[in-house]
């Protein structure tokens, strides 16, 4: 069934329904139903998620939530006022969908209207409707704006261009794909204008130190903007979000330190570390949390209660240490800490070592091979009996090569490059998991507490689980770092980021 | 997509009536419904108040599927589009007996609503003839109103003799007691004798009624103008009952 033409067009002015009734009477007979007046406020998640995808998520009363994708509604579902996550909505369409699009974002409201809508038919001699119409008022503040809507049916297409054209003298421009999202960017531009991590432009030929200072503010600035989220602990991401910018920016300035003056790695580098060791513990707490279901489907039943124990003391210290980080992130220490980075790295350049000149191409492309052999040969020796320590430096180093690559993506040949990240992300998630295993083990050995006899049990279940998992995955090392250097790869690699330059052709 | 013929050989049996307020409440329930008026008379087209367009396109109707599509009107409701009859159409027949394998014609057609539409719903005039043929082959359920005396109970005979002559599917025939008179004798025992031979009688039936004679005075469904009647009431239950069983 093909769905009605609609447009809809900007009003000159306020309309009433006598004005609007006395315009299309000299060709229908003219019937305005009551209009019907809703308060809206939409949610989006930090990230601008749902804008980007098309998505309104209004709330239409206290009770709930309705979606929309463009014009068409997907849904409309229970929801308390304290709802903001996707697993706080009854199953549907609607809770699908938001997990597809924010994943473990809380959705917040972000603006509000009113919309007062007065729908009006058109009918014809016969008493046939023969065209619709809304008139749509939209109140932000003090701000009203006023829009016509006319709905071409099926077979009657005369008759809509009649009423347009009477229309005409109370219409202002068109308004392309007109609904909620159309509205707001009208009323409220800054709507789903979320600060994205600034795109750093660079430039094969930029010096190195100057490319660096530039990437560095460029990440102190993305972490910071997550600081607000981690203190109102309006969701898990925020934090996350923060420890990638921190440790990414480590990583940079760790591999590039001799691009810029050593006293300003020796001011930053301790600072940031600080600010990390501060996050770690929280992060792992959010991980066991947001896994439960993993953990209950690795014990029987009979581990329930014990599990069930652990997850309340998890959840108290999860309290406690959040307390704990929005204190010190509010607090003068860090934001002393961060203004000091910042302006350590917003100095002008000073060019004071003979890499910090260097065209930046050049320099990620010989970093990338240097580390692509470090990796090898750190490879070549690891033997099934080889120390854990080694296999975790093997991820450590593959880590920075990805990161190294994600940094200067834009100076590297593109079908290359995507072929090689596809197989470092394939690696990455073998060693990942045998690193994870490692990583939740100590992290529940520090909960065994012999007065609490069930929790101590289901401690005991879920880390001989992971132990034979950690082994098991601790098998598979060897084998996809065989996979992974090839002869071919260790070509690409060549042709990629070595000096033959062939890559960029392809 | 699924098509219901409303057919009877017979005339004033209720075939208009049911298939306007079965399109309406077929449409109501979230079907995409197209009513096609294939009699000339335009009853249906009138209950909706869609006229057709002043050319003669019911020449073309089984020869081009765009011309079709051109002449499909929005009926007052959601879901629901109508085709309005043309008199033009009382040359069906004749139209028919030109072409070849005429009897699949309209089913090819049809084929061609199958993403537009869940339901199309015909509204067939009285007649046995080649179009009828193409109407029993088209459809998935041929509904027959049958209004309980003598003279019907033949009519429905002869149709299920026609079908079995033809090798048309019986199973596709669904018939209900239509203008029902529940006071009458003769009514009630036509019906528990036609009923208790016939077991695809639907349990649904329609009474006899003003309210439904007043669709021609208020041109819409019964649903409109006489919502809590047992008229109204009564063709919900035949879209339950339909829906239900056969879509």
């Amino acid at each position: 069934m093909n769905p009605a033409l609609e447009k809809t067009w900007l009003l000159k002015n306020a309309l009433e329904d006598s004005e609007l009734a006395s315009v299309l009477e000299a060709g229908f007979r003219v019937e305005i139903d009551p209009a019907v007046t809703s308060d809206l406020t939409i949610h989006d998640d930090f990230d601008a998620d749902l804008w980007g995808a098309d998505l309104m998520l209004c709330r239409v009363d206290k009770g709930r939530l309705k979606l929309l994708h463009g014009r068409d509604v997907v849904g409309e579902v229970r929801a308390p006022a304290k709802a903001k996550f996707w697993w706080d909505l009854p199953d549907g369409e609607v809770k699908d969908l938001l997990k597809k699009r924010i994943g473990l974002r809380a959705f917040m409201p972000i603006a509000s209207l009113t919309l007062i809508d007065t729908p009006f038919a058109l009918r014809n001699d016969d008493e046939k409707i023969v065209a619709r119409g809304r008139i749509s008022q939209s109140v932000v503040g003090d701000d009203s704006q006023y829009y016509l809507s006319l709905q071409e049916l099926r077979g009657y297409r005369k008759e809509a261009q009649k009423a347009r054209k009477l229309l005409k003298p109370l219409l202002d421009q068109d308004i392309p794909d007109f609904g909620l999202k159309a509205m707001l960017v009208r009323q409220c531009p800054e709507t789903g204008q979320r600060e994205a991590q600034k795109e750093v432009q660079l430039l094969p030929d930029m010096p190195t130190e100057l490319a660096v200072r530039t990437m560095a503010t460029g990440m102190i600035d993305h972490a910071v903007t997550h600081v607000d989220g981690i203190i109102a602990d309006t969701d898990t991401v925020f934090l996350h979000q923060f420890r990638v910018s921190v440790r990414k920016l480590r990583s940079l300035i760790s591999l590039l330190k001799k691009a810029l003056p050593a006293q300003s790695v020796e001011s930053v580098a301790p600072r940031l570390s600080g600010i990390a060791g501060k996050t770690s513990r929280l992060r792992d707490l959010d991980v066991f949390l947001l896994d439960k279901k993993h953990y209950q489907d690795m014990l029987p039943d009979s581990h329930a209660q014990g599990l069930d124990e652990l997850y309340v003391q998890v959840e108290k210290q999860r309290q406690l240490e959040k307390n704990r980080l929005a204190r010190y992130l509010a607090s003068k220490q860090f934001q002393n800490d961060i203004s000091d980075c910042r302006s350590e790295l917003s100095e002008t350049p000073a060019y004071l070592s003979p890499l910090s000149r260097k065209p930046i191409q050049g320099v990620a492309r010989s970093l990338l091979i240097k580390r692509f052999r470090k990796i090898e040969s750190m490879s070549a020796q690891l033997h099934a009996d080889s120390d854990d320590e080694q296999v975790h430096d093997i991820r450590k180093e593959f880590k920075k090569l990805r990161y190294l690559i994600e940094f200067f993506i834009e100076l590297l040949p593109k079908k290359r490059t995507a072929r090689l990240l596809k197989n470092l992300k394939q690696l990455q998630v073998t060693l990942g998991d045998f690193n994870d295993y490692c990583v939740q083990i100590d992290f529940l050995s520090g909960f065994e507490d012999e007065a609490q006899i069930e929790m101590t049990k289901a401690l005991s279940g879920l880390i001989a689980v992971l132990h034979i998992r950690q082994i098991e995955s601790r098998r598979q090392v060897e084998a996809a770092l065989a996979r992974f250097f090839t002869k071919d790869m260790a070509l690409q690699i060549e042709l990629a980021f070595g000096t033959k330059n062939r890559g960029e052709s392809r | 997509m699924k098509v219901i013929a409303c057919y009877s050989m017979k005339g004033g049996v209720g075939k208009t009536a049911t298939a306007v307020n079965l399109a309406y409440f077929a449409a109501k329930a979230g079907k995409r419904t197209l009513l096609i008026d294939l009699d000339p008379q335009g009853a249906s087209s009138f209950y909706f108040r869609v006229k057709p367009s002043s050319k003669k396109w019911g020449e073309r109707f089984f020869k081009a599927y765009k011309t079709l599509v051109k002449n499909i009107k929005a009926s007052d409701f959601e879901n629901l589009d109508v085709i309005p009859a043309h008199l033009s159409f009382r040359n069906f027949d004749s139209m028919l007996s030109d072409l070849k394998k005429r009897e699949n014609r309209l089913k090819r057609l049809l084929k061609g609503f199958r993403k537009e539409y869940d339901l199309v719903i015909l509204d067939c005039p009285p007649s046995i003839s080649f179009l009828s043929e193409s109407i029993f082959t088209a459809s998935d359920v041929v509904l027959v109103p049958v209004i309980p005396t003598t003279l019907s109970e033949r009519t429905f005979d002869q149709l299920v003799r026609f079908f079995q002559e033809n090798k048309y599917p019986l199973k596709k025939i669904v018939p209900f007691f239509s203008m029902v008179q529940a006071q009458k004798s003769l009514h009630k025992s036509t019906m528990e004798a036609m009923s208790t031979r016939r077991k695809v009688f639907l349990k649904a039936t329609v009474p006899y009624s003003s309210d439904i004679e007043k669709m021609g005075q208020h041109k819409a469904p019964v649903d409109l103008f006489a919502r809590s009647t047992a008229a109204n009431d009564s063709y919900r239950k035949l879209w339950d009952e339909i829906s239900r069983k056969h879509l």
